[in-house]
């Protein structure tokens, strides 16, 4: 039994002058479309100004000098030599996180487990790597194949206990993060594992150094050294953009994401395409992590803190790209970007994790904007309905 | 002594935007007498309402309470002023007993006795005979009406608004409930205001009658002095045929006069069969109980019921939503895999669902991608969407079925209902289906877009579809259906030609008594 009248029917005049403006300013550009894009970039600009103010007061509170904290994180970033061939390399996994994510959540699907996934899929690249005799090529595309199959199968166990058992895989995708921490930690314990057998070198818990035929090769430009995993990625967005846009099976995907029983009558079975989607973004995640090993910003081995979050800031990134592929580009750069500037914070003589507050901020500071604008839309066809 | 009108507006308005929901409306409620309010959807009824209930503010316009100015600024108010309302859907909270939803929301303290006492005293006063301590889910909607009419007497209101209330009632309840409204009235001196779009009930149930259309008052008269015609022009803005849009216009009466010649169904072939069809809901309560049956081609078949009878899982069972737990489903003597996606889409069922927005339509999506979205295989190319072809075949269907959007790319959302509604239907109708299901098709629609849609439906049966008609609505059923049967508590307990069935015949089915 519904509780609320369900809002009557407005005659077609109504509906459409009250109902839809918000809405039809994407589609013609007339004076209202101008205004409402000049107001969003008013928004932008005020919620990351205040953002940066609130972190600039903060740096200053303990003791810092906000313009050199800045300027640091613009060095470590991009201005440093060989600095944005590492900002570049380190945005490659952020966006090959990002890019699967986008298509599972258009799906209506929340694998929120990005971050085992991705150890995990690193784990398997360094077990292959390190255990195959091949040749180069062929040990690279083994050892990444190897790192796509295991984010698949750890994706793949919340996909299977949600569509045979209706467990949620928010939450089951969230509680596989710590398992996958606990098997890869126990990975590099075991000698048969992971561990590795070279006396001597490095901690006690380091995995075997890969050999040079399983890292990726890089080119080098204006002096920075960039992987050609970028190649790779940027493809790879472009790809899940397309499919997600202008094909059948992206147009199903939507539909389910949007209204699943009207996909569902229109013959698109949530288990299947669901749990594609599910497994494509399990596969991205997996081959960020072989990505990140081989890529060359991440050490020569596997180690327990090889992801440092990667798997966390790659959802940050689908989050504020809004699940449009193409703007997670720029949105992993400048995700990596905090991560490679902070680097070079040491030297400001401010707490090096000043950077996490800083994304943080800017994370809140490009969602308010949308948030803002999606409650002014849900506003107006209320009232007008009426 | 002169009588002091219960509530008195004046010039109340209203806007929301450019829309004007009610303009310069004036209302006059008496002590001891029903006043009817009539007018389609979207005439502004419900904005009035909810000014008197105290969750719309008016824009303009004075109140008086007993000719003493007031403002209604919050629901609590309109409460405190002995206004209470009786709502379309109702506000039940379906786990708990009769007695604890008829205290819900009081501030005093709880006493489960004297509140049980209460419901059994205001139900034997009224006749609204009920279990104080049977649990809302089991109650039937005709039973859900009284609670909430229990729920709403028990604050002794001087003034009662009642929203559509015969929409889920069988014939019998609605007689009911009119004696009910009579008693309360008459014999205690409370101010009624019915809420309805159906002529019949306004013409049976009501001592004056306002007229609303386009958010102005367009009439007012006393019942006595009203004609069929005479309201539903004045409703509808235009002469109107009684005999062709009585349906629309809730005339039973005048419906069942019309006798058209019936199709001959048993002479063309089944293209829908449904088999001792059962389905359990998730409290165990059988949504179908064994419900056997036939659709020809070229017929309508109307399932008349009233609501929560079993209609929603039959809808869903025939959209591939729901699985059958035993029987089986035949289109066109094949047999069809129940539940999985699109099987029944594919086997050439079409649907207008009962809730569109539920699983008819997609509203993010372009009125074009709503068009297309059950075959996607005529607007791509090897797996690839052709934007201009969908649109193309899109700018055709929004000819043919006359659908009013701004452009084929505009958003579903921004259609109005009856808009939405066609587009769903061209959508089902441009698939060439074997059977049409229509489940409610009209229900929140204005009587231009109620008329369409029965035009459409008999169309199709001319065409050769097996047009499966469920409705709560009895005119609608008899105006349309060949061929008609009444389910009942998820089973066909009565079958019947257009041509043997009467109002009253029909009445007693949908109360469940084998006629």
């Amino acid at each position: 039994m519904k509780l609320e009248n369900r809002a009557p029917e407005v005659t077609p005049s109504s509906a459409d002058s009250a109902v839809d403006q918000p809405l039809a300013r994407r589609f013609l550009p007339d004076g209202a479309a101008v205004k409402s894009g000049l107001t969003s970039a008013a928004l932008y600009a005020i919620c990351i100004a205040v953002a940066l103010g609130l972190c600039a007061l903060l740096v200053r509170v303990t003791g810092g000098d906000a313009g050199a904290v800045f300027s640091a994180l613009l060095d470590g970033s991009f201005r440093s030599p060989g600095a944005w061939g590492l900002t570049v390399t380190t945005a490659v996994p952020l966006l090959a996180v990002a890019s699967g994510t986008i298509l599972c959540t258009r799906a209506g699907f929340t694998n929120i487990g990005q971050e085992g996934q991705l150890i995990l899929g690193a784990a398997a690249f360094a077990y292959v790597a390190t255990r195959l005799d091949a040749p180069g090529p062929i040990l690279l595309t083994a050892s990444l194949a190897a790192g796509v199959a295991m984010g698949m199968l750890w994706v793949g166990i919340a996909a299977l206990m949600r569509f045979t058992r209706q467990v949620p895989e928010v939450i089951s995708t969230l509680l596989l993060v710590f398992i996958a921490y606990q098997i890869s930690n126990y990975a590099l314990t075991e000698r048969w594992l992971l561990l590795t057998d070279q006396p001597g070198s490095g901690t006690t818990n380091s995995g075997t150094p890969l050999p040079a035929g399983a890292r990726l090769p890089t080119f080098t430009a204006f002096g920075n050294q960039v992987t050609i995993g970028v190649f790779l990625v940027l493809a790879l967005t472009m790809a899940i953009a397309f499919l997600i846009a202008r094909t059948t099976i992206g147009f199903r995907l939507r539909m389910l994401g949007m209204n699943a029983r009207t996909a569902r009558r229109a013959g698109v079975a949530p288990a299947r395409y669901g749990g594609a989607a599910m497994l494509v973004s399990g596969a991205t995640a997996g081959l960020a992590g072989g990505l990140w090993l081989s890529g060359g910003a991440a050490g020569d081995r596997f180690t327990a803190g090889i992801s440092s979050n990667l798997g966390w800031q790659g959802l940050l990134v689908a989050l504020l790209a809004r699940d449009r592929a193409l703007v997670a580009v720029p949105m992993a750069l400048i995700f990596a970007a905090l991560r490679t500037g902070s680097g070079f914070l040491a030297a400001t003589g401010v707490e090096r994790r000043i950077a996490d507050v800083v994304q943080a901020m800017l994370v809140f500071a490009l969602l308010t904007p949308p948030a803002i604008r999606s409650l002014q839309r849900r506003r107006a066809p209320k009232e007008a309905s009426a | 002594m002169a009588p002091v009108p219960s509530i008195r507006l004046d010039g109340i308005t209203k806007h929301y935007g450019p829309v004007v929901a009610c303009d310069d409306v004036e209302l006059v409620l008496w002590p001891g007498r029903i006043h009817g309010i009539l007018g389609e959807n979207g005439a502004g009824k419900s904005t009035l309402m909810k000014i008197l209930t105290g969750l719309v503010h008016p824009d303009g316009g004075s109140i008086s309470l007993r000719g003493r100015q007031v403002g209604i600024h919050d629901p609590q108010t309109a409460a405190d002023f002995g206004i209470a309302m009786v709502h379309q859907h109702y506000s039940l909270v379906e786990q708990l007993t009769v007695w604890e939803n008829v205290v819900l929301g009081e501030r005093s303290r709880l006493s489960r006795h004297s509140a049980r006492r209460r419901v059994a005293e205001i139900g034997e006063r009224y006749g609204l005979d009920v279990d104080p301590d049977a649990k809302v889910t089991h109650l039937t909607a005709g039973q859900r009406q009284r609670v909430e009419i229990i729920k709403c007497l028990r604050r002794e209101p001087s003034i009662i608004l009642f929203d559509e209330p015969t929409s889920v009632l069988t014939p019998a309840e609605s007689e009911q409930l009119f004696a009910v409204l009579r008693l309360v009235v008459i014999e205690e001196g409370r101010a009624v205001a019915l809420v309805s779009h159906k002529l019949d009930e306004i013409l049976h149930a009501t001592d004056e009658v306002t007229i609303m259309r386009g958010g102005r008052v367009v009439g007012r008269m006393p019942t006595s002095e009203a004609t069929p015609a005479g309201l539903a022009q004045a409703m509808v803005g235009r002469p109107v045929s009684l005999r062709s849009e009585a349906a629309a216009l809730g005339l039973v009466d005048a419906v069942a006069l019309e006798g058209e010649p019936a199709v001959d169904a048993p002479a063309r072939p089944v293209v829908l069969s449904v088999r001792d069809a059962v389905v359990s809901g998730a409290d165990g309560l059988r949504l179908l109980d064994g419900l056997n049956l036939d659709v020809h081609a070229g017929e309508v078949l109307g399932v008349a019921g009233v609501e929560g009878n079993g209609q929603r899982a039959l809808a869903d069972v025939l959209s591939s939503l729901l699985a059958l737990d035993e029987g089986t489903i035949e289109v066109g003597g094949l047999t069809v895999p129940i539940g999985r996606a699109g099987a029944m889409a594919a086997a050439g069922v079409g649907v207008i669902p009962e809730d569109r927005h539920d699983s008819g339509c997609v509203l993010d999506l372009s009125v074009a991608e709503n068009l297309a979205l059950s075959d996607l295989g005529a607007v791509s190319r090897l797996g690839i969407l052709d934007r201009r072809s969908m649109v193309e075949r899109a700018r055709q269907l929004m000819v043919a079925f006359d659908i009013q959007a701004r452009s084929p790319e505009a958003p579903m959302r921004s259609l109005s209902g009856g808009n939405q509604q066609r587009v769903v239907l061209a959508r089902e109708l441009s698939a060439r289906p074997k059977v049409l299901v229509a489940a409610q098709p009209t229900r929140g629609l204005d009587v231009g877009a109620i008329e369409y849609m029965g035009h459409r439906l008999r169309q199709a049966a001319a065409d050769g579809v097996g047009v499966l008609l469920l409705s709560t609505e009895l005119e609608e059923v008899l105006a349309l259906a060949d061929r008609i049967c009444v389910i009942h508590r998820g089973r066909i307990i009565g079958e019947m030609s257009r041509a043997e069935a009467t109002a009253e015949r029909l009445g007693l089915l949908l109360g469940g008594v084998a006629a």
